[in-house]
C-alpha cells in the first residue's frame, strides 16, 4: 500500500469510528426521519388538541348559516340562540367563543365573546371565516342571483407568462421558483453543515498530529505534500461516507415508506427543476467542501496545538455564517444583489448560487462563471497551500494568526 | 555507505543556526552530536532528514544528495516525544512499519521481539496516552527503527528514562549497531556518549569546535586529570608545580594538571615513600572537556 493510502486510511479508520462523526451522522437521520415523518409526527404531537365549540348568533336577516361548518378543529354551534344559554355553556368551558352577527349599515359585524381569550390560531382562522362570511354577505345585499353570487365569490386572475426575447430560455414558473428556494435552502443549510463539521475536523487532526508531535515522526517517512494530501483525501472521503449513509437512508425511507410518496414527491421536484439544477448543486457541494479542507488543513498547519485550533477556525466560520445568512434572505427575496454578488465569492457561491439557478431566472453563463471562479480559487489555493504547508507544518510559535504566519516566513526563508 | 556532511550551514533572517559544518559518520558508526541546548543539533538532524533545507553545503548519504535517497532507509526519533495518543500501541507500531513500507507479516516479528524486550507485552493493547511518560518513550523508539534502517537518528534518546530502561536503550543500540546500523545521536548525558561513541562532533552555537574519535579529542587533552585521597588541604595541594585546579569531592579530590608530566613528582611529594590510598591519573571525562571547550558553568543538563 502507498504511503499516501496507508495515512489516508488511518484517518478514516480512526475518524469513522469516532464519537463526533457517529453522533453527526445520527443526529442528520434524526432530521431526515423527522423531515419524512413530519404528517405522522404532527398528527402526534398537535392531533390532541380539543375541538373548538364557536356559537354564531346570527342577528341579520341573511342566510349564513352554510358559511360556517366545521374545517381544521373548528365546530360551529348554530341552533342554539338563547344568550343566557350559551353564555353559561362558555363559562362552563363547553364553548370556546360566542359570535353574535349583525348588520351595521350594510355591513356585516362580528363581536367574538369569550370567557378566556383565544389562542393566535383559533383567532386567526375564525377571522378569515369571517371575512368570509362578510364578503357574501355585502354580495347577497346587492341582491344577486345565487350564480352571480357565485361567480363573485369563486373570481380568479388566470397568469400565464410569456417571453417575448426569444435568446432567452422561457422563465420559470413560480411553482418552480418555489421548489427550487425550497430545495435550494436544503442543499445550503446541508453545505453549511458539512463545512462546519469537516473544516473543523480536518484542522484539529492536522493541528493534534503537530502537536503531540507525532507529525516529525510521520514527515520523515512522508513528504509534507503527500501528507497534506492525504488528509484531504481522508477527510472528503468521510465527507462522502456521511452523504452516502444519509442518502441510502432517504433511499429507503423513500422506496419504502408510505407507498414511494416521498420518492413520487422527491421525482417531482427534481423534474420541476431539471437534472441540470441537481448537477448543478452537486458540483457546488463537493467543490465548496474541498476548498474549505484545503483552507482547513492549512490552518491546522499553522497552530503549534490542538487547542489553538479554534482561533484559526473563527475566520473561516465567520465566512460561512456569512454565506448562510444571505442565503437566508435568499428565501424572502432571492433576486437581489446581494445575493447576485455573495453568488460568485467562492467561499460563500456554494451555498448561494443553487439558490440563484433554482428560484430565479438566470442564464447559462453565471452558473458557469461562478463554478469557473471557485474552481480556480481551489487550484490557486491547493498550490498555495501545498507550498506553505511544507514550511508551516514543522514550525511551532505562539502568537495569534499572523504572528504564526509571520514566524512561518523568518525561520524557513 | 557513509554519511557525509560538507561546509553544511543553516542560516536564518537573523541568526546563524548552524554554521559550516563537517564531519563524515562510517558504516555500523556510533556517531555522537553534543552540543547545548541551541546548538543547532535538532537543526542538523532535520537537516539530513530533509526536513529542511541547508542555506549551503551538501549532505550526502552513499554519494547521494539526502533529497533524493528513498527515505525509508533513515529512521528519527524526535527530541519531542510524539505519538498519536488514542491509539493502541501495537497498532502504532504497524502503522509506522507499514509507512515505512515493511510486509505485516515481517513486522509482527519484529514488534514480538522489541515490545519483549522492552518489556511492553502488557501494554501491547494500551492506547498509547495511558501509558507512562518512560514507556511511551520506548514505545516511540521502537516505531523509530522498527524497519530497520540503515542509518538512525536519536535525538536525546536517554532524557527521561530511569537508569534501568537507559540500560535496556543502551543494549538495544548496540545491538543495532552490531546488525549494521549506522547511529547517530545527541545528548546532554555525557557518560552515554562516552559509553557509546566511536566518534563525536562537539557543537557550540551552531559552529564545530571538534569532530573527530573521542580518543583523539581525550587525547589533546592528555592525561591531566588527577583524582586522589590525601590529607593536604586545597591549598596546601594548589601549590603544588603544575596544579591548575583542586576540586573536593565526596571521597576525593580531584586536580586537574597543566600536563602529565606532572603526575610523577606529585605522586612523590603526596606519598612521601608512603602507602597512598588513592592516585589515579586518567584522561579528562568527556563531561569536564565539554564544559571547558563550550565555556564552563552555562552547561544546561
Amino acid at each position: 500500500m502507498s504511503k499516501f493510502s496507508l495515512l489516508m486510511k488511518q484517518l478514516y479508520k480512526s475518524k469513522i469510528k469516532s464519537k463526533s462523526f457517529v453522533l453527526m451522522t445520527a443526529l442528520y437521520i434524526l432530521v431526515l426521519s423527522v423531515a419524512v415523518f413530519w404528517s405522522d409526527i404532527k398528527e402526534l404531537l398537535m392531533g390532541d388538541d380539543k375541538v373548538q365549540q364557536i356559537a354564531i348568533i346570527n342577528d341579520t336577516t341573511a342566510d349564513l348559516s352554510s358559511l360556517f361548518v366545521a374545517s381544521g378543529n373548528m365546530e360551529f354551534v348554530q341552533d342554539e340562540t338563547d344568550v343566557k344559554v350559551l353564555e353559561k355553556q362558555l363559562k362552563d368551558e363547553e364553548l370556546t367563543a360566542i359570535v353574535t352577527i349583525s348588520d351595521q349599515q350594510g355591513q356585516l359585524h362580528a363581536e367574538i365573546a369569550t370567557y378566556t381569550p383565544l389562542k393566535l390560531n383559533d383567532q386567526t382562522a375564525l377571522s378569515s371565516v369571517l371575512q368570509y362570511a362578510g364578503q357574501h354577505y355585502a354580495v347577497q345585499q346587492l341582491s344577486l342571483t345565487p350564480e352571480q353570487a357565485a361567480q363573485i365569490m369563486t373570481a380568479q386572475t388566470i397568469i400565464s407568462t410569456k417571453n417575448l426575447n426569444e435568446a432567452a430560455t422561457d422563465g420559470k414558473s413560480e411553482e418552480e421558483k418555489q421548489s427550487g428556494l425550497m430545495l435550494s435552502y436544503v442543499v445550503g443549510i446541508l453545505i453549511y453543515f458539512f463545512i462546519s463539521t469537516f473544516l473543523s475536523m480536518i484542522t484539529t487532526e492536522i493541528a493534534s498530529e503537530k502537536g503531540s508531535r507525532a507529525m516529525e515522526l510521520l514527515l520523515v517517512s512522508v513528504k509534507p505534500g503527500t501528507h497534506f494530501k492525504a488528509k484531504i483525501a481522508g477527510v472528503l472521503l468521510l465527507a462522502l461516507t456521511q452523504m452516502g449513509i444519509i442518502a441510502a437512508v432517504f433511499l429507503v425511507y423513500a422506496r419504502f415508506i408510505k407507498d414511494g410518496a416521498v420518492w413520487k414527491a422527491a421525482g417531482e421536484i427534481v423534474q420541476e427543476l431539471s437534472i441540470g439544477y441537481v448537477i448543478y448543486a452537486v458540483l457546488f457541494l463537493f467543490l465548496t467542501i474541498l476548498l474549505y479542507l484545503i483552507v482547513g488543513a492549512l490552518f491546522g498547519s499553522l497552530v503549534s496545538k490542538v487547542e489553538e485550533g479554534g482561533q484559526v477556525l473563527m475566520p473561516a466560520m465567520i465566512i460561512t455564517i456569512i454565506g448562510f445568512y444571505v442565503m437566508l434572505t435568499g428565501l424572502g427575496n432571492p433576486d437581489t444583489l446581494l445575493i447576485k454578488v455573495f453568488s460568485y465569492i467562492p467561499f460563500t457561491s456554494g451555498m448561494v448560487m443553487p439558490m440563484r439557478i433554482g428560484a430565479t431566472d438566470i442564464g447559462v453563463i453565471e452558473p458557469l462563471l461562478s463554478l469557473g471562479v471557485l474552481v480556480a480559487t481551489i487550484v490557486v489555493c491547493y498550490v498555495f497551500s501545498l507550498s506553505f504547508y511544507k514550511r508551516s507544518v514543522l514550525t511551532y510559535s505562539t502568537g495569534g494568526v499572523i504572528q504564526k504566519i509571520k514566524t512561518v516566513l523568518k525561520v524557513t526563508t | 555507505m557513509t554519511l557525509q556532511l560538507q561546509h553544511v550551514t543553516k542560516k536564518y533572517k537573523d541568526f546563524t543556526a548552524v554554521d559550516d559544518l563537517n564531519f563524515t559518520i562510517d558504516r555500523g558508526e556510533i556517531f555522537g552530536l553534543i552540543g547545548q541546548n541551541g546548538a543547532g543539533k535538532t537543526t542538523t538532524f532535520r537537516m539530513i532528514l530533509d526536513l529542511q533545507e541547508t542555506t549551503a553545503g551538501t549532505i550526502t548519504w552513499d554519494g547521494q544528495p539526502v533529497n533524493a535517497i528513498n527515505r525509508d532507509v533513515l529512521g528519527y526519533l524526535p527530541e519531542e516525544r510524539g505519538i498519536f495518543p488514542t491509539m493502541k500501541v501495537e497498532d502504532q507500531l504497524y502503522f509506522f512499519g507499514e509507512l515505512r513500507g515493511m510486509k505485516k507479516a515481517e513486522l509482527k516479528k519484529e514488534i514480538d521481539f522489541w515490545i519483549q524486550r522492552f518489556e511492553l507485552e502488557e501494554k501491547r493493547k494500551d492506547k498509547a496516552e495511558t501509558l507512562s511518560k518512560g514507556n511511551q518513550q520506548k514505545v516511540q523508539l521502537i516505531a523509530s527503527f522498527i524497519h530497520k534502517p540503515k542509518f538512525l537518528i536519536l535525538d536525546e534518546p536517554f532524557s527521561g528514562l530511569d537508569p534501568v530502561n537507559k540500560d535496556l536503550l543502551k543494549d538495544a543500540i548496540l545491538l543495532l549497531k552490531e546488525q549494521g546500523t549506522t547511529i547517530l545521536f545527541s545528548s546532554h548525558q555525557m557518560d552515554n556518549v562516552e559509553e557509546l561513541c566511536d566518534h563525536l562532533c562537539l557543537l557550540k552555537r551552531g559552529v564545530s569546535l571538534f569532530s573527530g574519535s573521542l580518543l583523539d579529542l581525550k587525547k589533546q587533552y592528555g592525561k591531566t586529570r588527577l583524582a586522589v585521597r590525601t590529607e593536604w588541604s586545597t591549598t596546601q595541594l594548589l601549590a603544588l608545580d603544575g596544579v591548575k585546579d583542586v576540586r573536593v569531592e565526596k571521597e576525593q579530590t580531584v586536580l586537574l594538571l597543566e600536563d602529565e608530566r606532572f603526575a610523577q613528582t606529585i605522586f612523590e611529594q603526596l606519598s612521601n615513600g608512603r602507602y597512598i590510598e588513592k592516585f589515579s591519573l586518567d584522561y579528562l571525562s568527556l563531561d569536564e572537556i565539554f564544559k571547558d571547550k563550550v565555556g564552563g558553568q552555562h552547561v544546561e543538563v
